[in-house]
């Protein structure tokens, strides 16, 4: 499958209407700033078969996204405008459910082209979650040279052996990963989890640190959004990819077959509150199709992101997100 | 005894710490932790369960962890993470913990897994109580090991300590039950933080308890400990009832915890629930963790906490991580120096079958 630029720029300007009827959860917090970007697909193409997406459409998608979202008019162009060839890169993904529900291995291939394409030396790309056992379990196979496919927990000292810092509310240490990074992608799944309402790509940062059971209160708020504002996090998250090929709609985070939407989504944006926002949105209307009640209706409203945008993490007023479907 | 030769078996208990285990270096230096059914949950539908250990009461999904960080749902079942794996092991003085009242003088066998159902903020083991089980480099030391090993070592008892007991209690209650069978007494150290079932099972095992009361307030304990007050007095009260010997630590903050109407209003709870004999210490507070902006406790703070507790009706008060005479003993009818102690070393300085030799009164505790 490909795209002509011209055929792109018309999806583009036909997406408007579609998405002012997308019924997203009305927001206010982050009401000031420029509106976000978030780009998103869905497509029966990016429905897993088996359990990945099927690497050709992987790629297309998420190189039209990248497009989308930069403005630029290739992947080289588009990768460059986010990442320098001089920086060296992590691209965080969500593991914990097993190979069903984490991120996708086709995915995942086709944001490494993309940073290679950005001119990133292989060295300086670091694929990675909280072990190397969540990766393995997931289909990731470990390399530790090269680019690197591991755990935190590959690392001297168990991966955690820096300073404690504190961020609000969180007091923490970061993964040695988080210090040898220049920036971040984070790739997560698109679901529901049980104590936070939803996990998307702020919660993915919870993989990040080395005490993420302390902070799970409250649906997780003020804990994420504290977390986030960390200038570790801050500083680097500079894209998230979010896997929506298979939405996790209740239930979560676990796999359950019985909630779990083979939903064919994408969803890309610089702005990760802005994500969550619209990923938020769709598990709501995935759980309206399943007769289930909203989130907020379940007393799981994932809170989190809201006081993630009145701390100018991103944009977390429906107003001021621009919703852009390709 | 002299103070020489009190130096010298205080700076031997020092040396005797063998073994703290560190973080591990690789992955392949740390297996991954095995599990083993939990006690005390329970299973809710969709795979979830509720942990009814402590009162967090953590519901926790397919695949999550409660708060602790060690008790983790695998498909609906709930699984312990730490049975048998601890991170710390040593050899230290039972004063260390602090407990004054049970076998004074004599060596405790202490051990810790990884993993604490509170957050505090100026926690000394923070190394150990805040990291997960695969954190942490442990060893396979099942109880029958914790039991042979403890009698090995000359040790008189065996401590679950350093970290928070609570969250391994399968472990410990395995460990006290086999030890009480073999005349190796476990103790518990502890913030308390447990629900009423499970203590009053544990005491069953247990030959003592320190319970560590952060403050007596439930703001502190919410902002400082991610805990509840509450709870842990009902633990105090529990503990109590069982008849298991039981001491009261406090850690003293400046600007926290160590004012004078919460001080007076925690010691008239304790004398009035728990009773003039059991043994309150007073901690002096040094900076870490997360609270390294405070300065130690001062040692007037502690003195005048120690006064308050004792006009209160405390019969037995001390004051700890500090040098002074207020580690000593004293006899509440006579006032003569019954136990002499300095930092973890101890002189029987009139104590006698659980009496002052002076005037024979007695003392409460578990002495022979």
């Amino acid at each position: 499958m490909s795209l002509s630029r011209r055929r792109f720029a018309g999806i583009l300007l036909g997406s408007g209407a579609a998405l002012a009827a997308a019924g997203l959860p009305r927001g206010s917090a982050g009401g000031e700033g420029e509106a976000s970007l978030v780009v998103q697909a869905v497509s029966p193409l990016l429905r897993r078969a088996g359990d990945d997406i099927p690497a050709t459409a992987a790629r297309e998608f998420l190189d039209r996204a990248m497009l989308a979202l930069t403005g630029k008019g290739g992947r080289g162009q588009a990768w460059g405008s986010l990442f320098s060839p001089s920086e060296t890169v992590g691209v965080k993904l969500s593991c914990l459910p097993g190979p069903r529900l984490s991120s996708s291995r086709a995915l995942t291939a086709a944001i490494v082209e993309g940073l290679l394409a950005a001119g990133l030396p292989r060295r300086n790309i670091i694929v990675w979650e909280r072990s190397s056992r969540e990766l393995e379990n997931a289909g990731y196979r470990i390399s530790r040279s090269g680019l690197r496919t591991m755990g935190t927990d590959e690392l001297p000292g168990g991966g955690y052996d820096g300073p404690v810092t504190e961020s609000g509310s969180v007091g923490t240490i970061f993964s040695r990963i988080m210090d040898e990074v220049d920036a971040l992608v984070s790739v997560p799944v698109l679901k529901d989890h049980d104590l936070a309402g939803v996990s998307i790509s702020l919660k993915n940062m919870y993989g990040a640190i080395f005490n993420p059971n302390k902070f799970h209160a409250n649906r997780c708020d003020p804990f994420v959004a504290d977390l986030c504002r960390h200038p570790q996090v801050r500083g680097k998250l500079r894209l998230s990819v979010c896997d929506a090929s298979r939405v996790q709609a209740h239930n979560g985070p676990a796999y359950f077959p019985r909630y779990a939407a083979e939903y064919g989504g994408l969803l890309v944006s610089r702005d990760p509150v802005a994500l969550d926002f619209c990923g938020w949105a769709i598990v709501d209307g995935l759980r309206r199709g399943m007769g289930l009640p909203s989130l907020a209706a379940s007393g799981r409203e994932p809170s989190y992101i809201r006081t993630a945008g009145g701390m100018g993490l991103g944009q977390a007023d429906g107003r001021r997100i621009r919703r852009l479907e390709l | 005894m002299k103070r020489r030769a009190f130096l010298t078996r205080a700076g031997g208990a020092a040396l005797a710490a063998p073994l703290l285990l560190r973080p591990a270096g690789s992955a392949a230096a740390a297996p991954q932790p095995r599990g083993r059914e939990a006690a005390y949950y329970e299973k809710l539908p969709d795979q979830k369960v509720v942990c009814r250990l402590c009162p967090h009461q953590c519901q926790v999904a397919d695949l999550e962890r409660g708060t602790c960080g060690v008790r983790e749902n695998r498909g609906g079942t709930y699984y312990t993470l730490v049975y048998g794996q601890p991170c710390a092991v040593h050899v230290d003085p039972v004063e260390k913990k602090p407990l004054f009242h049970y076998y004074p003088g004599s060596q405790a066998y202490s051990l810790a897994t990884a993993g604490c159902n509170f957050t505090c903020r100026f926690c000394q083991n923070w190394e150990i109580s805040q990291r997960r089980p695969e954190q942490v480099r442990w060893i396979d030391m099942p109880p029958a090991d914790v039991v042979r090993r403890a009698r090995a070592g000359g040790c008189r008892l065996v401590a679950h300590t350093y970290g928070e007991p609570v969250i391994f209690f399968e472990y410990m209650r395995d460990c006290a039950a086999l030890g009480r069978e073999q005349g190796v007494p476990n103790v518990m150290i502890s913030n308390g933080f447990i629900e009423k079932a499970p203590m009053r099972e544990l005491c069953r095992h247990l030959g003592a308890v320190k319970i560590d009361l952060k403050a007596f307030t439930e703001t502190f304990y919410a902002e400082q400990c991610g805990g509840r007050l509450k709870p842990v007095l009902d633990t105090l009260l529990t503990v109590r009832a069982e008849g298991t010997w039981l001491e009261v630590v406090v850690l003293l903050i400046p600007g926290l915890n160590d004012g004078r109407e919460e001080i007076e209003r925690m010691c008239r709870w304790l004398v009035r629930e728990l009773g003039r004999d059991v043994p309150l210490h007073f901690s002096r507070f040094v900076p870490t963790f997360m609270m390294k902006n405070i300065p130690p406790t001062p040692p007037a703070t502690l003195h005048g906490a120690r006064r308050i507790a004792m006009d209160a009706g405390v019969r037995f008060c001390y004051v700890g991580n500090l040098l002074s005479d207020a580690e000593h003993t004293f006899c509440p009818a006579c006032g003569k120096v019954l136990l002499r102690r300095l930092m973890y070393s101890v002189e029987n300085a009139g104590l006698k079958d659980g009496r002052c030799r002076f005037c024979g009164e007695e003392i409460p505790g578990v002495f022979s």
